[in-house]
């Protein structure tokens, strides 16, 4: 038997015992609605910022001491079907190596010239701290900061350190009690610094600065996303359908849900190696609705700028805070899964 | 109604266009910031030159101050691509300058010689990594008693402040000492936890492990891969350490890959044969 097979459109009826061939645009003329492809053009469109601001799969940031050794922290993806995980170090001078896992446990590692080997063991992302002595030099007074680094990052100067050379631009520079950090590029840079001596009461501060250059972008693209979504809405409308009304309430959820404040004493349990002062700033920022700005941190617990800014930062590697930019300051909020978990 | 359409669409694409872009746009400098790093450094070094300083380290100095005023004009003018130029530019004098500033003597200095000239300065440091082992500490619930360490940080500090170089030298290798031996206990606790973290993840990979030399039997792979598979089970089975237990599930991943290869060969032989046949 050998049956008989036509070529047909939709517009042509379909044939009786024969196989059924249909061109690809017929298809998408059937099954796609332009309603869905620009429904999911919205939702990539705010997606995709989102990722962009939010998500990191790896980070480093760098911290110069005024002895000259560097502190570098770094979170690192790895693959959890492999029980190890080999490390590119910066240097081979290292001292204060810490690996920890996902489960918040020290991970053994062994530490060969300029490369550590670290027992992940199921772990699927790992933090690194260590010190390393193998990225300042010093001539005379004038101190050399030279790294090639793999990812954008961040680097925070010893404290009444001044910039006199750098071959790359910042992203950004802020000033955190007496040190300035930077948000510098991937690749080579060397920076040379020198300390302070007579003039630290006539020098003036410098105040934390975002990159104008995010504003402009992130108005054009929040410009561009509303004016997309209310004639998405004009034409929805017109339509009476009820998508709107959906993705409102889902919204509205959201909302909700992230101004709740937290039970602290769960985050505790979950989370029993935090430290009793990081506790506080977890207590007090689930009473604040979930977020608290990092100045305000500052003034209730009466502490400097770098050391909120380490509980800070430990906070985020305990993975229990987010810290997103606001107004030109760090808002720190609860992350949304602990909220969830309550 | 399809212009509404067309139009709406050419918005959401250039949307994402733009946002996937916008980490090479965030990766712009923010020109103030640029200003901001050379006043400060011009004011560093103004305040180092004075009558002594060599003609040449003046001229640069001038020639860098200069180059700040136009710098200034240039970001005024929103001309961002001179300002980069013309900051990199400052940035290479001021350099020279701080260099000429120094004495010439002192070459390059080793780290680990500045740090055995002033010890008091890794203080921070030691603070910091204390904080680290804290941290772990907790989470393995040991008695380490942290009080003793604490009071030394503070101990040093008052010594600091106060001036006593040598007991603050002194209090500083005490704590070197005892941080030394906080740590050694930790990781001792540590490697105990790791162990029993490592039989774990052992175990799901000897059930995996069963499976796989199954298979292998069921389609007549080849004596010698069944053969490794059941010593690498054994051996994973009866490892006393995470190394071993590392060293036994890196075997099992290699032969594995093995397994795959020699299984997709088998099959492709299979149809080549039934293709000859047919």
């Amino acid at each position: 038997m050998s049956p008989e097979t036509m070529l047909i459109t939709s517009e042509e009826p379909n044939q009786e015992n024969g196989i059924l061939f249909v061109r690809i645009n017929d298809i998408l003329k059937t099954m796609v609605k332009r309603y869905l492809i620009v429904t999911g053009l919205i939702i990539m469109s705010v997606i995709i910022p989102l990722q962009i601001s939010f998500s990191s799969s790896r980070s480093l940031e760098l911290i110069i001491y005024s002895d000259g050794s560097t502190h570098v922290s770094t979170k690192i993806d790895v693959n959890s079907l492999q029980p190890d995980f080999e490390l590119d170090l910066f240097g081979s001078s290292i001292n204060n190596f810490v690996a920890i896992g996902d489960t918040g446990f020290m991970l053994s590692e062994k530490i060969v010239k300029n490369k550590a080997i670290i027992y992940t063991l199921g772990s699927s992302e790992i933090t690194t701290d260590y010190d390393i002595q193998d990225l300042i030099s010093k001539e005379g007074r004038v101190w050399t900061f030279t790294f090639n680094s793999p990812i954008n990052y961040t680097l925070l100067l010893p404290k009444n350190s001044v910039i006199v050379g750098m071959n790359q631009l910042p992203n950004n520079m802020e000033q955190v009690d007496e040190q300035t950090k930077l948000d510098l590029n991937a690749g080579l840079t060397e920076i040379n610094y020198i300390f302070t001596t007579t003039i630290n009461s006539t020098q003036k501060p410098i105040i934390s600065n975002d990159s104008l250059f995010n504003y402009v972008n992130l108005i054009i693209i929040l410009g561009i996303s509303s004016t997309a979504i209310v004639v998405l809405v004009i034409i929805l409308k017109r339509k009476q359908q009820k998508l709107t009304s959906n993705t409102q309430t889902q919204f509205n959820i959201e909302n909700i849900t992230e101004k709740q404040s937290v039970n602290t004493e769960i985050i505790y349990d979950f989370k029993p190696e935090m430290r009793e002062d990081d506790k506080e700033i977890i207590k007090f920022i689930s009473n604040n609705k979930g977020q608290a700005f990092e100045s305000e941190l500052r003034k209730k617990f009466l502490l400097p700028r770098t050391t909120m800014w380490r509980a800070v930062k430990r906070l985020e590697r305990l993975g229990l805070i987010e810290i997103v930019k606001k107004d030109l300051q760090n808002l720190v909020k609860l992350k949304k899964d602990m909220v969830e978990e309550k | 109604m399809k212009k509404i359409y067309l139009f709406l669409v050419l918005i959401l694409i250039s949307t994402i266009v733009s946002a996937g872009n916008a980490n090479s746009i965030q990766a712009q400098s923010n020109p103030s910031i640029l200003l901001k790093i050379v006043i400060h450094a011009q004011k560093q070094l103004e305040s180092q030159i004075n009558q002594d300083s060599s003609i040449k380290t003046k001229q640069l100095f001038k020639d860098g101050t200069q180059q700040i005023i136009s710098l200034e004009e240039s970001l005024n003018n929103n001309d961002t691509d001179l300002a980069k130029k013309q900051f990199l530019s400052i940035m290479k004098i001021f350099k020279e300058t701080s260099k000429q500033l120094t004495n010439s003597q002192t070459s390059k200095v080793e780290i680990s010689t500045i740090i055995i000239e002033d010890p008091l300065k890794d203080l921070d440091r030691l603070h910091d990594y204390v904080g680290d082992l804290k941290i772990i500490n907790k989470k393995y619930n040991t008695t380490i008693n942290f009080s003793e360490i604490d009071d030394l940080f503070l101990v040093a500090k008052k010594q600091i402040y106060e001036k006593q170089a040598v007991d603050a030298l002194q209090t500083i290798m005490k704590l070197k000492q005892l941080t030394l031996e906080l740590n050694g206990i930790i990781r001792e606790h540590a490697s105990k936890q790791q162990y029993i973290h490592a039989k774990e993840y052992a175990q799901k990979y000897l059930g995996e492990l069963d499976l796989l030399i199954e298979n292998a039997k069921n389609q007549n792979l080849s004596e010698v891969i069944i053969k490794k598979l059941i010593i690498v089970r054994e051996n994973l089975s009866t490892a006393t350490n995470a190394d071993e237990i590392v060293k036994q599930i890196k075997e099992i991943i290699s032969l594995k890959e093995q397994f795959e290869l020699t299984k997709n060969a088998q099959i492709e032989s299979k149809v080549i044969l039934s293709k000859k046949i047919s």
